[in-house]
């Protein structure tokens, strides 16, 4: 299993499209996504449990992978969150 | 003659939501949301209730997919995202534990664990999510109805303005199928999902109507969505004027299609080409529709965006682009600001005079290879299909240090065995007012040139297009900007070098013909305003264009080319 902590860069935080997009991200990897914040812990993989933590533009999120591509699956999710998952570009 | 608001009507007021007109008989709906009672079932139920709930979601998500042959482009997204809630793992789960472990009945547990989260979502206090939560609670209803089989979906006459609290997405296609002609909706904003399928479909729309359920009764009615009313018992002189107005609306949509497969000539029989914009996949399949066979604008950011720049991911996106249409593909090569690529990088003082489009590319080789690489083999599949255009070109240098990449990967793959394309055309954005002025020693060196008007006008009347506080200086038809074009289309004439716009004047119908009338005629632009550019092009005669272009080119103001445009084109 690995960690790894990260902010939300996106102006108007993680509202249903990029919660969308977390999830088809990381519904293709095989390892377990969690997300925790502030003592919740929601699972990556659902779009109505990303929802429900309101991430707002800067919150602090840390991810948990477990499994067999976990690596990949974070280097992968993390960028996504860090290129404001190609939203607010132009 | 009366005005139009006088006389006995009474007038519902909301806020406009989608533009255009309905005439008809209002139905209204005060729908209620579903309530579901706890009930308990047998052991030997749970396998038929799992497979119960399997199936309705098996229904919504093709009902969902259904919807998304409907819909333009910036609406997918929004079906997309209901599709993802529908098939949600943390639903899925919980809905099964409530009937194996609790043994209660599918719609029971399907209705609970939807209020468990819209509960969670509104707990959140979060803005973000008041939108989604009319959502969420319309995906629930939809399930439970699908569930109990209350396929009693509200029938209506076509032609019908239904007045309602809200509507999910989903009804409003249907009710679109059985001949909707206008909506008011109590609740929403315009940017509800309801309301962004309404733009999509062309159905009038008004929301935020208030009490709008009970003021109005089952009676003939008007609506204006571009005003924001639903007018109640309108006056004989106010229908009549709204009938007059609905008939040109009708007969204007209609001459504009028929148009779309009628021969691209104008009136003196010269022909002209309407190309499409395009940056995303999801966006060919309406190019049919336009008739669009060429692609003028291939935007390719996206890619360095998603970060989706590696060989395959960028030859397949370039083969499924070519595969859209029938002619030719323009490639514009990535144009960003070097802050898109390297977060890292400091902020530049003037970004957009700063290190970006092909400034940028030619410092960072690989990026530049891998892309040139990925195009010229799909080239050499398409042959004679595949034009590469370069961003951002401020002087000559540039392009000749482009050419030689394109010449050594081209020489690359042949040795490699891969099939090239010799002539595949190389051209460049003339969006740098430097580059309008010097374009006959470009053109002399290049296959083909495409005035970018969007960043032409930035940098010539030196305004920033993001700023509001300027905005009103963005002047896409100031006579300066004509003046430029025509000394291009004058180089390019002369050097005999292919021209063509991909600007926003281009699908602007007055621009579209000033252009023609400087001999453009090659025009690139929104697939959705070619209906309008070529109604416009094919409705006058060379001789009365180029009158128009010299219009441009002589006025003083930006607000004289647009009055002059109106009174020209009647003429």
């Amino acid at each position: 299993m690995i960690k790894q902590k990260i902010t939300i860069q996106n102006s108007s935080g993680l509202h249903a499209r990029p919660s969308a997009a977390l999830v088809k991200t990381a519904s293709r990897f095989k390892a377990d996504f969690y997300i925790h914040m502030y003592g919740y812990r929601v699972n990556g993989k659902s779009i109505l449990g990303v929802m429900t933590l309101a991430a707002e533009h800067g919150a602090e999120l840390e991810l948990e992978f477990d499994g067999a591509d976990e690596k990949e699956a974070m280097k992968t999710i993390t960028e996504l969150i860090e290129n404001k998952f190609g939203f607010e570009d132009e | 003659m009366n005005e139009p608001n006088a006389g006995t009507s009474k007038t519902i007021k909301g806020i406009p939501a989608s533009p255009g007109i309905a005439i008809g008989k209002v139905v209204c709906v005060d729908n209620k949301r579903r309530k579901v009672l706890p009930r308990s079932i047998q052991a030997s139920e749970i396998e038929s209730q799992l497979a119960q709930f399997q199936r309705a979601r098996d229904t919504i998500v093709a009902e969902l997919g259904d919807m998304l042959n409907y819909l333009k482009t910036e609406s997918s997204a929004i079906i997309e995202t209901q599709k993802q809630i529908v098939i949600d793992i943390e639903i899925e789960k919980r809905v099964s534990a409530a009937i194996r472990e609790e043994l209660l009945s599918c719609d029971f547990a399907v209705y609970r664990t939807f209020c468990d989260f819209i509960e969670r979502l509104k707990e959140s206090g979060s803005e973000l999510f008041q939108q989604r939560i009319i959502d969420l609670e319309n995906l629930k209803d939809r399930f439970i109805d699908v569930i109990c089989g209350n396929e009693a979906s509200l029938e209506i006459e076509a032609g019908t303005i239904l007045v309602t609290k809200e509507l999910s997405p989903t009804e409003l296609v249907s009710l679109h199928e059985k001949g909707l002609s206008g909506l008011v909706m109590e609740k929403g904003g315009v940017t509800s999902h309801a309301v962004l399928i309404a733009q999509s479909l062309d159905i009038p729309c008004v929301v935020n109507a208030k009490d709008a359920i009970k003021r109005a009764a089952n009676e003939k009615a008007v609506l204006n969505g571009r005003e924001g009313i639903l007018i109640l018992e309108p006056g004989k002189n106010e229908l009549k004027v709204y009938q007059t107005k609905l008939r040109k609306l009708k007969k204007t949509q209609k001459r504009l299609l028929k148009n779309i497969s009628e021969p691209s000539v104008s009136k003196s029989g010269t022909e002209f080409l309407l190309a499409a914009n395009i940056e995303f996949e999801s966006e060919i399949k309406f190019l049919k529709k336009y008739n669009a066979g060429h692609i003028g604008l291939l935007r390719t950011e996206g890619l360095l965006f998603s970060n989706k720049i590696s060989y395959e991911e960028q030859t397949g996106f370039y083969e499924s682009v070519l595969k859209g249409v029938d002619g030719t593909v323009t490639f514009r090569l990535f144009d960003v600001g070097g802050d898109k690529l390297n977060a890292k990088l400091p902020q530049e003082a003037n970004p957009f005079l700063g290190w970006r489009g092909i400034r940028m590319l030619l410092d960072e080789e690989n990026l530049l290879e891998n892309q040139l690489k990925a195009i010229l083999t799909c080239a050499g599949k398409n042959k004679g299909r595949v034009k590469i255009l370069i961003p951002m070109i401020s002087i000559l240098e540039e392009v000749r240090a482009v050419k030689n990449v394109v010449q050594r990967i081209q020489n690359e793959l042949s040795e490699s065995g891969t099939e090239i394309d010799e002539h595949v055309a190389i051209g460049a954005m003339i969006e740098v007012p430097g580059a309008a002025l010097h374009a006959e020693q470009l053109a002399a060196e290049l296959d083909f040139m495409s005035i970018g008007t969007n960043d032409l006008t930035q940098y010539t009347l030196a305004v920033d297009r993001g700023n509001e506080k300027i905005s009103g200086l963005y002047q896409q038809q100031h006579p300066s900007i004509w003046k430029l074009i025509k000394a291009t289309a004058e180089a390019a004439h002369k050097v005999n070098t292919e021209l063509a716009v991909c600007g926003e004047l281009a699908g602007d119908v007055l621009g579209a013909c000033g252009l023609f009338g400087m001999g453009i005629k090659n025009l690139s632009m929104i697939a959705s305003s070619i209906p309008k550019v070529k109604e416009e092009l094919i409705s006058h005669t060379d001789e009365e264009f180029k009158q128009f272009a010299d219009i441009c080119i002589s006025a003083a103001t930006t607000t004289q080319i647009k009055e002059a445009f109106e009174d020209w084109r009647i003429h």
